[in-house]
């Protein structure tokens, strides 16, 4: 039987090599398309997960669930020495809550005398995260609301607290946001006292690195660091996080989104923001010099 | 005979395919959103070179290629590449296991560390030739040794647990009723 076998192996081996080789040439030519036209390729990436993951999710929410009771019921083993860590960081905490609430004060009766409205077109939909890279060396997570419910690329994702990311890469019902830690993502940012524009730039690390600082000496740990809008990017003014020196003295940002649990992701409805082309307009408007000159009653 | 072992054949390939689709599964699931400082050893192409090893007429090329290819592309790997890689590195490993016969284990897992070593560096290479851009030396290294040492483990379970043990000449009837 063994003999047999191998005697219709050396029959086929010829067919069986060309195979093989077209199978290796197709590989090849799949990686040098993607090499040569990576956008139409990652759409086609994007299509293939919309098809996939959203398969797997009736087991995925499940097994994730009961993966993170069983860390939860680890973490209760420590319950004694968190329970003190709480209370110290309770009175810590009341402390500024006091300044919290004066500052709210203090905030609110500024906008109010300075006739303050926020942006009204900075609404958001909220996603669930499917499914996280799958890999070590890329970070980014799946949603699952996609170009169906208005997604479109570039748009910022947020927790409750800070920017997580942008949206890179939607499909039909999902969409991919890479994160800002990922060593392709970089943001314009401000830094909130000085001023100073920066980028911040993930490098597959907790803390993406501040780079491009105009002015390294005015910047301290601690500072705030926002997003500024520039080149359209993001709207501006969204909390990135408070920027950290590490042991080797170069500037990072601890982002103020919380990492390590991102399960809903408000993506921010973003249109881009205006552009202003003709001064002149702005001198003299327009719109006032004709109702001037034909007599009409303006609206406002 | 030969009806049964052609049918069991064919469902050990399927078997294949769907310990792969399990194993892409655990990694997508959404437990690490922070960036890690070590990276887990790529069972996907440990088990393949086991089942490789063992039996090769139960993971053809094609299936190889197709399982490397999707997890290409849900992994945000470059398209392709791995696959190729990986194909190209089970063919060489079949070559070889066929030309030596019976082996011990040693030999076995030796050749299996140099076929990993071989598909990290030349996938790092070609990256690196194409201007693409890579991740960190210490993770690609990190997961290169660490798929090295589990490999016996992974053998270990290819063998008892999944049922793939290699096909000596002396017991061919083992082959219907596993």
């Amino acid at each position: 039987m063994a003999k047999d076998r191998s005697q219709r192996d050396d029959y086929t081996t010829p067919l069986r090599r060309l195979l093989l080789g077209v199978l290796c040439l197709c590989l090849l030519a799949i990686f040098l398309v993607w090499r040569i036209d990576s956008p139409r390729v990652e759409r086609f990436r994007a299509q293939v997960t919309d098809m996939v993951v959203p398969n797997m999710s009736w087991a995925m929410a499940p097994v994730t669930g009961t993966i993170n009771l069983i860390r939860d019921f680890q973490s209760y083993q420590r319950l004694a020495e968190q329970n003190r860590d709480l209370r110290d960081e309770l009175r810590q905490m009341q402390a500024w809550k006091e300044a919290a609430l004066q500052l709210e004060q203090e905030n609110a009766r500024l906008l109010d005398l300075s006739n303050v409205r926020l942006d009204p077109r900075l609404t958001y939909v909220t996603g669930v995260v499917m499914a996280d890279s799958g890999s070590p060396f890329r970070q980014s997570v799946l949603l699952n609301v996609g170009a169906r419910d208005g997604i479109i690329d570039g748009w910022a994702a947020m927790d409750g607290i800070g920017l997580v990311g942008r949206i890179s890469g939607t499909g039909d019902t999902t969409s991919r946001v890479i994160l800002l830690t990922d060593a392709a993502s970089s943001v314009p940012a401000t830094i909130q006292p000085s001023g100073q524009g920066a980028l911040v730039a993930g490098d597959n690390s907790a803390a993406p690195i501040l780079d491009f600082l105009e002015n390294t000496d005015l910047v301290r740990p601690g500072d705030r660091v926002v997003s500024s809008g520039d080149g359209g990017v993001f709207p501006a003014g969204l909390l990135i996080g408070q920027v950290a020196a590490d042991p080797s003295g170069r500037l990072r940002v601890r982002l103020a989104a919380d990492y390590e649990r991102l399960e809903f992701l408000r993506v921010l409805r973003h249109h881009g923001t205006e552009t202003i082309s003709d001064p002149g307009d702005i001198v003299t408007p327009l719109e006032i010099r004709n109702t001037a000159q034909s007599g009409d009653t303006p609206d406002e | 005979m030969n009806n049964i072992s052609l049918s069991h054949t064919w469902a050990m390939r399927l078997w294949f395919l769907a310990l792969c689709a399990v194993i892409i599964f655990f990694h997508l699931i959404p437990l690490e959103t922070t960036p890690r400082r070590w990276a887990p050893p790529d069972l996907l192409i440990a088990f393949t070179l086991a089942w490789v090893l063992r039996r090769p007429d139960y993971v053809p090329a094609l299936s190889i290629a197709a399982v490397l290819l999707m997890a290409d592309l849900l992994f945000q790997r470059p398209p392709g590449l791995l696959a190729l890689l990986v194909v190209l590195g089970c063919e060489f490993l079949k070559n070889r296991s066929g030309s030596l016969g019976e082996t011990n284990f040693v030999v076995e897992w030796f050749n299996v560390c140099v076929v990993i070593a071989a598909i990290t560096v030349l996938d790092r290479l070609i990256l690196t030739m194409t201007l693409v851009d890579r991740a960190p030396l210490s993770l690609h290294l990190i997961q290169m040794v660490l798929t090295m040492a589990i490999y016996p483990l992974v053998a270990l379970v290819t063998q008892s647990i999944l049922g793939v043990r290699k096909l000596s000449p002396g017991n061919s009837d083992g082959l219907g009723t596993r």
